[in-house]
């Protein structure tokens, strides 16, 4: 006689009949939603692949704005320090200064040996002016010293004539009896009148 | 047995063919196995409604894993295997079995239930579904398929002394079955 335990072990009873329709239509939805999961799985890889190539063009974008714009910035902070309204107007107010400081010694120092530093003169409102070196360099002196400024033959800007002023110190300096000195008042006063006559 | 495609097909071909998900294949496979492990279902579960739901969900189960099946041992045996885990599985949620302390259960030899042997294979089935659910379940995990007490613990979730206790009352009670059952048939026998 069979051990109860094999008959156990081996028992077997036949299923209802419906049980494997019920299970073809349960692998039926396990394959669908298996499916559904795979379709997922490709849209959210090409979703992630979308993604990422819309997040590079944003980057390259805003990368491209921000230095496009940081190269504007310069260009325009050049073009407005070069075209700044009120630095411009000023070097026009400069120019137009030195203009009218150095017509003012063309003018004055026509037919005179020196010209004369007085308030209307335009030098005491500069305290340099540019005039043209001897090789036609500007250059820059300071407005004290422009009475040494002579334009002989009206050329212009009028060019640095005081060697020939100097020279001709030297010379009334040698030819004099009296040799003023800075250290006595009367002496001080005689290089003025001195200086005012040449 | 007739169903479709109920022709001679080798073990290997069933599985590559489930494996393909070739739905022909896949009922062919149902239907070799399904008297067995209806068997199996009803032993662990005890009612016919908790097995068929173990049977589908066994089944989904063998179709679903048959790619990890290497071939080491038999097919049918895999299968089974699958079947007491998913009895198992659905036992361990319907029923929660509390550890005890182990204590001394009057002992029932397996001498004492050989007149089960006597009985009908339906009548056994009956007698042990009448045990409680974790009784049933200890008595067919260690008497019928063999486990030690340790992988029961292991696999029930408790110490092998419950599993030990709930084998020797299981023994017991359906000892008790069995006498009751023998007496009653002997009764029959006089009466009539």
């Amino acid at each position: 006689m069979q051990n109860f335990k094999d008959k156990l072990y081996n028992y077997e009873q036949e299923p209802p009949e419906g049980i494997w329709n019920k299970l073809d239509i349960l692998l039926d939805q396990q394959e669908e939603r298996v499916e559904k999961i795979h379709i997922l799985r490709h849209r959210s890889k090409y979703l992630f692949y979308g993604l990422t190539a819309a997040a590079s063009l944003v980057i390259i974008f805003l990368s491209s704005l921000f230095f496009n714009n940081k190269k504007a910035f310069h260009e325009n902070s050049t073009v407005a320090f070069l075209g700044n309204p009120d630095s411009a107007q000023k070097q026009r107010q400069e120019d137009s200064l030195n203009n009218k400081a150095l017509t003012y010694i063309i003018e004055s120092s026509r037919g005179k040996s020196s010209i004369q530093q007085t308030e209307e003169s335009p030098f005491h409102q500069k305290s340099y002016i540019t005039i043209a070196g001897p090789e036609g360099q500007p250059v820059k002196i300071s407005s004290k010293v422009a009475t040494l400024i002579v334009s002989a033959d009206d050329d212009y800007p009028p060019k640095p004539v005081w060697d020939k002023k100097i020279n001709k110190w030297k010379e009334i300096m040698l030819s004099s009896t009296i040799s003023p000195t800075a250290t006595d008042l009367l002496d001080i006063v005689q290089l003025s009148s001195m200086h005012v006559d040449n | 047995m007739n169903y479709p495609g109920n022709h001679t097909h080798s073990e290997n071909d069933l599985i590559q063919g489930c494996i393909n998900e070739n739905r022909q294949m896949q009922e062919i496979l149902y239907h070799k196995y399904s008297s067995k492990m209806y068997g199996v279902c009803l032993r662990y579960s005890g009612n016919s409604d908790d097995a068929n739901d173990l049977l589908q969900e066994g089944f989904i189960k063998v179709f679903k894993n048959l790619g990890k099946f290497r071939g080491e041992g038999s097919f049918e045996g895999w299968i089974r295997r699958i079947f007491v885990n998913t009895s198992i599985e659905h036992f361990r949620k319907k029923v929660k079995l509390y550890n005890v302390t182990e204590v001394q259960e009057n002992t029932v030899e397996d001498q004492d239930l050989t007149a089960l042997d006597t009985l009908a294979e339906k009548d056994i089935i009956v007698l042990v579904n009448e045990l409680s659910p974790g009784y049933k379940t200890v008595f067919n995990m260690h008497v019928i398929e063999g486990y030690s007490h340790k992988e029961i613990a292991e696999m029930l979730g408790i110490t092998e002394g419950t599993s030990k206790s709930q084998l020797a009352r299981a023994k017991g009670v359906l000892k008790k079955s069995l006498e009751k059952r023998l007496n009653t048939t002997k009764n029959d026998t006089f009466n009539s």
